[in-house]
């Protein structure tokens, strides 16, 4: 019986020949491990200072500074000090501090300098989209509570999940993203279709996607119940990771032909249209045709969803000559200093200026409200993970969920519409 | 462990049902937020006196996906400070089940747990045997395949953090 690339992958980082499904694991890695400002005094940094106790290694440990951005709020100023304070306390070197200016979304930042190896454990702090980096072919998972427990003994407990395999084919119409075919994908494995599984993204589909679509699907795996995603490291992969880092000493893993999958389940997108997700669940994912001409009043575009270049391009291709409804303010913020450089060079940037987008510093951007919330009665098309009320600020304010093109020309509009008319025939 | 049980059937979001993630940021602002701060909400979008009739010991019985969602563990604080012994469910969210453990709070997968199981029976459950008996029904036992050693020792601590402290405590010499 051939083993999926999930179980390879434990069974190197636990020390063992092979595993098998509901196995319980004790695994170790050499990829650093990411934490945020944001929420790493709370989830057990606090207590190595306190204790007084040793990190395992010092210099394994990553600090983004991706949630904050340039927020006034959310005590911002002073979680960024105590952190440095703490790094300097238990020695975490000065270069590992991604602070303004060069951080942007946690996982966006770890797959852009590939601190997720392809061939092993990737682990973060709290964060259950760090699922972005399996596209590399690791296993990503957050350590949430139990980061620093990790952090004093460099070792995590793992129960070896099963893995449902997806192939998908054909192609979805122009004005669709990646984000679009995993939302599909999601919506008919609905909230429960993969409890604690990984999902292992294959097909013609997603051999043809760049890294950047790559991540994006990989970055939702969370709402199907699944514990995260990965993807197979092809050329694709492989071109991206040696641009940035030296492959030499890499032992990436693929899942053999007959390997044990808890199921292999078929999607066919050809043609699909975007989708959309309606507050307040997460989990009931419509066409977008059902929610056409909703006012609205606020936008958003980035995340770790939509938060890429390609987004960027995306948004920009509707955006172009156009400018937003006066009632409406459309915040763009790309996910990573990368992405804002790229936007600069295609273009995008000095569009979203000319439309009138308020674009900030690479962050999180409007995803938890840390910068330009909502408030009450608010009803926002945005780009990003979450739509259950309050999560961008306001109790009574309304979130929808759809792609960076339905989100600019909605906001062109002043109320949700089908963004085809940008994208036919052109 | 013995108490009542308290049935709740469709998702239990970690953020929503469970416990309002906007609320857990509101508290957060203002200090630090402790497992009986947030048990007062616990389940209240879902049953509004939920913490009132919750008596300490009880357990809460879940469906499938049990705490699904953002790996977020305020939800297993929030059971927690509810006072509830352990939550059975069909199946978890693997990071609730995590943080949940992680926390010290038992979260056992249990098919066919919805079935067996009324708001209001009385049940006892033994994490190391592997059972739980229904006591308001009689001849009712289901049986679970027990959390390893380490894991059991987690809970039995009180969490990862009681556990791993007398082990790390001032091994940096700083
Ligand atoms: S972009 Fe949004 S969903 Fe992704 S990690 Fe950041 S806050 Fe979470």
């Amino acid at each position: 019986m051939g083993q999926t690339i999930i179980e390879k992958i434990l069974a190197r980082a636990s020390g063992r020949a092979t595993v098998a499904p509901g196995d319980y694991l004790e695994v170790t890695t050499s990829c650093p491990t990411v934490m945020a400002p944001h929420s790493a005094m709370d989830k057990g940094a606090g207590l190595i200072t306190e204790w007084n106790a040793k990190i395992y290694d010092p210099t394994k440990v990553m600090l983004v500074d991706g949630h904050l951005g340039a927020t006034a709020s959310h005590g911002a100023a002073e979680k960024r000090k105590a952190l440095r304070e703490w790094a300097a306390t238990v020695g975490v070197p000065e270069e590992n501090m991604w602070d303004l200016g060069r951080s942007g979304i946690e996982n966006m930042v770890a797959v852009e300098q590939v601190w997720a190896l392809p061939g092993e454990c990737y682990f973060q702090g709290v964060n259950g989209h760090i699922s972005t980096a399996g596209a590399l072919g690791s296993f990503a998972s957050a350590l949430s509570f139990g980061t620093a427990a990790y952090l004093l003994r460099g070792v995590n407990w793992v129960k070896v999940p099963q893995t449902i395999k997806l192939v998908v084919t054909g192609e979805p119409r122009a004005d669709c993203t990646p984000r679009d075919v995993s939302e599909y994908v999601l919506g008919q494995l609905g909230p429960s279709g993969a409890v604690g599984a990984i999902l292992e993204w294959t097909g013609p589909y997603i051999d043809a996607l760049d890294m950047e679509g790559r991540f994006a699907i990989c970055s939702q795996a969370l709402f199907t119940g699944a514990w995260t995603a990965i993807m197979n490291p092809d050329d694709t992969t492989m071109r991206w990771v040696g641009e940035r880092i030296d492959t030499s000493g890499l032992e990436p893993q693929t899942s053999d032909q007959d390997a044990d999958f808890a199921a292999v389940l078929h999607f066919d997108v050809d043609g699909l249209t975007p989708r959309i997700v309606p507050p307040p669940q997460r989990h009931e994912i419509h066409d977008l045709k059902d929610y056409l001409g909703i006012k609205i009043n606020r936008g958003f575009i980035g995340s770790d969803a939509n938060g890429w270049l390609r987004d960027m391009n995306h948004a920009a291709r509707v955006l172009k000559g156009n400018t937003i409804a006066h009632h409406v303010i459309l915040n763009i913020t790309p996910g990573t200093p990368r992405v804002l450089k790229g936007a600069v060079a295609s273009g995008a940037f000095t569009t979203f200026l000319e439309s009138e987008c308020v674009v900030p510093t690479p962050n999180e951007g409007m995803e938890w409200g840390a910068n330009t919330p909502l408030t009450d009665g608010d009803v926002c098309i945005a780009s990003a993970q979450t739509n259950y009320p309050g999560r961008m600020g306001g109790k009574t304010s309304q979130i929808f969920l759809a792609n960076p093109a339905v989100v600019a020309a909605s906001c062109i509009a002043g109320e949700i519409v089908d963004p085809y008319e940008y994208f036919e025939g052109k | 462990m013995r108490g009542n049980a308290w049935k709740f059937s469709g998702i239990l979001d970690v953020d929503w049902e469970i416990c309002s993630y906007l609320l857990v940021r509101q508290l957060a602002d203002k200090g630090p937020v402790t497992e009986e701060m947030l048990g007062e909400h616990c389940l209240v979008n879902v049953d509004p006196d939920f913490p009132k009739k919750v008596r300490k010991g009880d357990f809460v019985v879940a469906g499938p996906n049990m705490g699904y969602g953002h790996d977020h563990d305020h939800a297993s604080m929030a059971l927690k400070g509810a006072g509830v012994a352990a939550v059975l469910c069909e199946n978890s969210a693997p990071y609730f089940l995590r943080n949940s453990i992680d926390h010290g709070l038992p979260v056992i997968e249990l098919p066919g747990i919805m079935a067996a199981v009324d708001t209001g029976d009385d049940l006892e459950v033994d994490l190391r045997a592997g059972k739980v008996v229904n006591h308001s029904r009689p001849g009712h036992e289901l049986t679970f395949t027990p959390l390893p050693d380490f894991l059991l020792d987690v809970l039995d601590a009180g969490g990862i953090y009681p556990m791993l402290k007398p082990r790390y405590e001032g091994s940096a010499g700083r």
